[in-house]
């Protein structure tokens, strides 16, 4: 449980572009034993929809955006240890999550992949803007139980499509979700057309649809 | 073109004030009349009265505002040192205007947006790669607990079988003196010897793997190491008469009792003198000495045997790396006893190291902290 003072400050602090006091704060969480997914929840993503809204209402610029999503990526490297320490075990199932071409927002892609990793999947996270060929070619070589494809912008649908189309026409039984900010806007219902896609809101949900 | 002077004001008070851009008004020796707020701003200085050359970072000293004010049209770029004392570039014009030059400067923003983009990018690459290292390591822990776990359980399953090879054959050795002839009383020994070779083998295995997965526990408690010292010794002796090599203690005055596991650290003591005595030529000497300092107690054990190449010297504590060095008597060595030696000397919080010259033999020393906390 995180509280609305560690929160506020955590907010306050990331808008300011301070990371090492936001390090601080994180570090501090964990030796407390927060768990990764409540961090990634209740910090994380609390944060960051709320750096996103502000720089929709025209609140910070863009650039702060960037520097605040920059600083939660690097904060997440503080979880590793955890998430990799040494009960880590090769799990049987794979997933690969990726973002679509021209998709240059990849955390929410990355969160998914750990809470993945956490819920025994073993997670393969291609990262932003993943050429169609490349996501093929990675398909055929790690050979998946499943997809996960992120989208954060609403105007990269049409990449998003393309690369659906791709998958599905290749590997014809592949199970696939879908998820991210950009489907606030719409586009789950043509999604959805194609078969064995499921979209996934929320990474609460996430866990209920990998277990 | 607008003519009315309000809006020419305006747009001017906008520059001087508000604007994200230079502004500079030069005389015609560049003595700056005025600057902008974000010129001040930047550089955290009131400008009026400086030289525009002093504000600039002009290394050369070749800031010429007769020549740069000739062609009002042409940018020059020119880096302006601001508060976090990093330069910042700017892309200067220069014109004359009524007996002053206006000096205009902007920023780059398409280069400032690509090198954004990419900032970000190796952000994200970096992030990327930190959480592959990560697992990839978890990974290969998990690879090696394996492996210590294979390595344990082959050893322990091997210790037993090969303990009745040795006390069969010791049996038979001692029985059938008179009974066999030399050949196969030397095949008898062989069997003896490459057995008693495999439990130092299996022993050493046993060992790192207890070590590799963190179940080298110390029992500390108080003791002499000159007592360790003698007992390794003795049980040392029958290996360095069969050589006729002397064994020879000098031990410090006052050393002081000090907290160790006194079993680990003999094992230590054994491997370091049965090296030595392996490297020593018949008839040489092994020396142990002891001395202490205000925090620590220093043990050597030296030789005198062909010593170790400096090429080799980093061989000395990998395993199964062996040094081209060859042992008098051809004795087998199973290559992991150092690293054993160094692991239980690194568990106690002290330190181990070798010197060693070609043709003058090896000295290794080890050190342990006189006062250390119990485990």
């Amino acid at each position: 449980m995180i509280s609305d003072k560690v929160y506020k400050e955590y907010v306050d602090l990331l808008l300011e572009g301070k990371r090492l006091d936001c390090t601080h704060i994180v570090q501090n969480l964990l030796d407390q034993g927060v768990p990764i997914k409540t961090l990634y929840t209740d910090l994380f993503q609390k944060s960051l929809y709320h750096v996103g809204e502000l720089w929709e209402f025209n609140r910070i610029s863009v650039a702060k955006e960037h520097l605040a999503t920059a600083i939660t990526e690097g904060l997440m490297n503080l979880t590793y240890p955890l998430l990799f320490d040494s009960d880590w075990y090769e799990k049987g199932r794979k997933i690969i999550i990726s973002c679509a071409a021209n998709e240059y927002h990849q955390i929410g892609g990355k969160m998914v992949a750990d809470i993945c990793e956490l819920n025994g999947w073993d997670s393969h996270f291609l990262g932003a803007n993943t050429p169609v060929d490349h996501m093929l070619e990675y398909i055929q070589e790690v050979k998946p139980d499943l997809i996960g494809l992120s989208l954060s912008v609403y105007f990269n649908m049409a990449s998003l499509k393309k690369e659906l189309e791709a998958i599905r026409s290749n590997f014809t039984h592949l199970d696939i979700f879908i998820g991210g900010q950009a489907f606030r806007w719409g586009g789950v219902d043509m999604m959805k057309t194609y078969p064995r896609v499921e979209y996934i809101p929320t990474l609460d949900e996430l866990e209920t649809f990998i277990k | 073109m607008i003519a009315d002077k309000n809006i020419h004001s305006e747009a001017f008070a906008y520059f001087r004030t508000r604007a994200t851009n230079l502004l500079f008004v030069l005389t015609e020796e560049g003595r700056i009349v005025e600057a902008n707020a974000y010129a001040c701003s930047l550089t955290g200085q009131d400008l009026a009265g400086r030289n525009f050359q002093d504000v600039i970072v002009d290394f050369g000293g070749r800031f010429d505002l007769t020549k740069l004010s000739i062609d009002p049209s042409k940018e020059y770029l020119m880096s302006v040192s601001n508060t976090s004392g990093l330069p910042q570039s700017f892309y200067f014009t220069f014109t004359p205007v009524s007996g002053f030059v206006l000096a205009f400067g902007r920023l780059d923003a398409e280069e400032l947006d690509s090198m954004r983009k990419e900032v970000l990018a190796l952000n994200q690459d970096l992030n990327n790669m930190t959480r592959e290292l990560h697992k990839k390591n978890a990974q290969l822990e998990r690879l090696n607990k394996e492996k210590n776990r294979f390595l344990g359980m082959a050893a322990h399953d091997l210790r037993k079988p090969i303990g009745l090879i040795i006390t069969y054959s010791e049996f038979l050795i001692e029985e059938s003196a008179n009974v066999l002839d030399a050949e196969q009383f030397g095949f008898l020994n062989t069997i003896n010897e490459s057995s008693t070779f495999m439990k130092r083998v299996v022993d050493d295995f046993l060992d790192i793997s207890a070590i590799e997965a963190g179940k080298l526990e110390l029992d500390l408690q108080p003791a002499s190491i000159s007592d360790v010292i003698g007992k390794c010794l003795e049980l040392n002796r029958l290996q360095a008469d069969k050589k006729q090599i002397s064994l020879e203690f000098r031990d410090a005055e006052n050393i002081p009792v000090i907290q160790m596991d006194a079993a680990k650290i003999e094992q230590v003591l054994i491997n370091l003198v049965s090296n030595a005595i392996e490297h020593s030529k018949p008839g040489s000497a092994v020396v142990i000495r002891t001395n202490t300092d205000q925090d620590m107690v220093t043990v050597s054990v030296q030789d005198f045997g062909p010593g170790i190449p400096p090429e080799d010297m980093k061989k000395i504590f990998k395993p199964f790396e062996k040094t081209g060095v060859k042992k008098t008597a051809g004795e087998k060595s199973t290559g992991l006893g150092m690293l054993i030696t160094r692991k239980i000397i690194d568990a106690h919080k002290g330190k181990i190291w070798v010197e060693s010259q070609v043709g003058q033999g090896t000295t290794i020393y080890f050190q342990l902290p006189l006062y250390q906390e119990r485990q």
